[in-house]
């Protein structure tokens, strides 16, 4: 997202977000249904609790040898024929790419959907520098031609109506094309057909890299991903450092329960082992085989509080389960991950700072921790993120003193009982329909954007006494 | 740029400070993949009809049409009848040898333009050629590596006379394999890979392996779910039943 978006405090962008029926309907329409699909996937797959299990024990074993995984790795893709970039930062992976793409006269570079390479904002760079990256997945494509972004980790333009999108191409591919999804879709396949065997280079992103064999994984439904990797001269992949995994052993266990959790699929329609550049006798695939290893934060997390956040495997579950995600959609949240792991992940790759708004953007309920693959505990790390804006003072100063003077408030219990007594009363002007609106002063800022439960008119405890 | 070993020093710096984590375990792996692969091999020989039956559904499940042949000499016609169903008149094939047959002449009989790509083949030309070939076909035909049931899953791998395009470029694509190469799960798919890797004999295996599970399929436009968006846009498995 643009600076200029991101200037704009989060909760109007998410009041935006909020009036915007479209995007209200897409929203209910896509979650219910990824949520659905998933639900039956693992419905009918009774080992799936056992293979979760066992997926968060192989992404913890693995971050315990982290450095030794990634050693192998890249020892393995070079015997193979490739070659390791190692970047600590977003500015380092962008200068990698750009300097392959130049040293290698590189004019149009095909792009298979990837999170890191929006983390890294790598189209801004490589079309800076001449050279036209075109988005392939069709998601990412409409995104593209229409100058936005993703809105949701694996269904990008789940924002977009088919009214919208055969609008932008008819426009951008100078046609007439009805808002038939079908139609579409094979206008985007026949554009992109001749990008693919055009271009030179391909860059994709990795779902999954076995430092056994030297292996990156990619998990694709189009197909796009499969031509990138096969048809241009040179293929880029950059890949974050935690999605390496020891063996294929390992990876058979993730490839199980990726595409339910992200789209109710047993497996989806591609998984591509790429083992690095073309062999003797091959008569097709890339001379160069190029791999980025990505750190841009994630180290500093190994032994941190979002430690668990690196074992992500970007499936987009807890975004469809998240009841502020399906209000106010992915783009609300103004980076590039979105929904209650985007909060974490954007914490990790950017500082606690910029999300010092966002880390309340979430009722805690625990849906997310519910459906994540790996069953990361998302809650307990957002309450973690709270406590250190409050201790390294990024949270607002009012919010700030209003929590210190609740805690106070809970730790004594003549305090509590004085104050339940002195909300009833003076909570009166402000209860309309059951619940505590417009709350003056500081208490305002709490209440502009949640209704609160008033104090009851017994509380428990006055009842508990006369219970006993 | 980071260097190697800085990168990977301030990992392990950082490794170092989490000692007595709590308890993790990677997946068991086979001590003797070849072993492990050939037992597997050995029990489906009795089993392969059940895993033959749960492919069938499972592919047709993901939107793949299964047909059953008893010899591989009646590959060819339904081949050839597919694309006449789809006015496909150009045929890509992988090499005979990778293929197990040569479906090349009676396709050729049937009034289709088969360009069958030769094992043999990489100068410069004859990539060049092989391209076009592809990009032009409407029809790809393949072997298939392995045959996953539990999925309804071709895995595929790419090398010489066995191009990754032809599974990927034509509208259509027809895989033929015989009961050898069926798989019930996706653990021995992993044991099956973990063989392929320590196999000292890989000179005949390519960079690439393709799990292919139905049709190319994308729902990104108000989730509509569309076939063939870049990859094919049916995808054929044929079962010869002779050994």
């Amino acid at each position: 997202m643009s600076d200029a978006a991101l200037r704009t405090p989060f909760p109007e962008r998410a009041s935006a977000a909020l009036k915007d029926g479209f995007l209200q309907e897409a929203l209910t329409i896509a979650t219910t249904k990824f949520i659905d699909l998933r639900r039956e996937s693992f419905a009918g797959f009774p080992q799936g609790e056992a293979l979760r299990d066992q997926a968060r024990a192989i992404k913890e074993a693995t971050l315990q040898r982290l450095d030794a995984h990634l050693d192998r790795l890249a020892d393995n893709v070079e015997r193979l024929g490739g070659v390791v970039h190692w970047a600590t930062t977003a500015e380092e992976a962008r200068e990698i790419v750009l300097r392959l793409a130049r040293d290698r006269g590189v004019r149009m570079a095909v792009k298979s959907k990837s999170m890191a390479t929006e983390e890294i904002d790598l189209n801004e760079a490589l079309e800076h520098a001449g050279i036209t990256p075109i988005e392939t997945d069709l998601g990412e494509y409409i995104i593209q031609l229409a100058h936005e972004k993703p809105s949701h980790i694996i269904a990008p333009a789940i924002h977009k109506t088919k009214g919208q999108v055969a609008e932008l191409f008819s426009r951008e591919l100078r046609g007439q094309f009805p808002a038939d999804p079908e139609v579409l879709t094979a206008v985007a396949r026949q554009a992109l057909r001749e990008k693919f065997l055009q271009a030179d280079m391909g860059i994709t992103g990795a779902n999954f890299a076995v430092a056994d064999t030297g292996t990156v994984v990619l998990v694709t439904n189009e197909g796009n991903g499969r031509m990138v990797t096969s048809l241009p001269r040179i293929h880029v992949a950059i890949m974050g450092i935690e999605k390496v995994i020891p063996s294929m052993s390992d990876l058979v266990v993730f490839l199980a329960i990726l595409a339910r959790s992200a789209t109710g699929q047993k497996l989806s329609s591609y998984t591509t082992l790429v083992r690095g550049p073309r062999r003797a006798g091959e008569l097709e695939g890339p001379e160069e085989f190029h791999l980025v290893l990505l750190d841009n934060g994630r180290s500093r997390q190994i032994a941190s509080t979002l430690r668990e956040a690196l074992y992500c495997l970007r499936c987009g579950a807890c975004l469809n389960v998240c009841p502020v995600y399906r209000q106010i959609g992915g783009h609300a949240y103004g980076h590039t991950y979105p929904g209650p792991i985007g909060i974490l992940l954007t914490a990790m790759l950017k500082g606690n700072e910029s999300v010092r708004e966002l880390a309340h953007a979430s009722s805690l309920c625990g849906a997310c921790k519910d459906v994540c693959p790996v069953r990361i505990d998302i809650p307990r790390m957002l309450i973690e993120l709270r406590e250190h804006l409050d201790r390294d003072k990024i949270a607002p100063w009012g919010e700030r003193v209003v929590f210190r003077a609740f805690r106070r408030l809970l730790m004594s219990e003549p305090a509590f009982r004085l104050s339940a007594r002195a909300g009833r009363l003076l909570q009166r002007p402000f209860v309309r329909g059951g619940r505590l609106r417009g709350l003056p002063l500081l208490f305002g800022r709490w209440t502009r954007t949640r209704d609160l439960p008033p104090v009851a008119a017994r509380t428990f405890r006055e009842r508990w006494k006369d219970l006993r | 740029m980071t260097a190697r070993a800085d990168f990977l020093a301030r990992i392990r710096r950082e490794v170092a400070k989490t000692t007595g984590q709590v308890a993790a375990s990677t997946a068991p792996r086979p001590p003797h993949p070849g072993a492990a692969a050939d037992a597997i091999r050995r029990e489906l020989a009795e089993r392969w009809p059940q895993a033959l039956e749960r492919f069938r559904q499972e592919f047709e499940r993901v939107a793949g049409i299964f047909h059953r042949v008893p010899t591989v000499e009646a590959a060819p016609p339904v081949i050839a009848a597919i694309a006449r169903e789809r006015g496909a008149r150009n045929v890509v094939t992988w090499d005979p040898g990778a293929l197990g047959f040569d479906p090349a002449p009676a396709l050729a009989r049937e009034g289709l333009a088969v360009a069958a790509v030769s094992a043999g083949q990489e100068s410069e030309a004859a990539r060049v050629r092989h391209r076009a070939e592809a990009a032009a076909a409407q029809l790809g035909v393949t072997g298939a590596d392995f045959v996953l049931a539990e999925t309804g899953t071709l895995i595929l791998l790419s090398g010489a006379g066995r191009p990754r395009s032809t599974s990927l470029l034509p509208d259509v694509h027809v895989a033929v394999f015989g009961r050898d190469r069926l798989l019930e799960s996706l653990e021995q798919v992993g044991v099956m890979l973990e063989a392929l890797h320590v196999d000292p004999d890989r000179a005949t295996s390519g960079a690439m392996i393709n799990f292919i599970t139905g049709p190319s399929r994308t729902a990104d436009i108000e989730l509509t779910l569309t076939r063939g968006v870049h990859g094919p846009k049916e995808v054929h498995a044929i079962f010869v039943e002779a050994p």
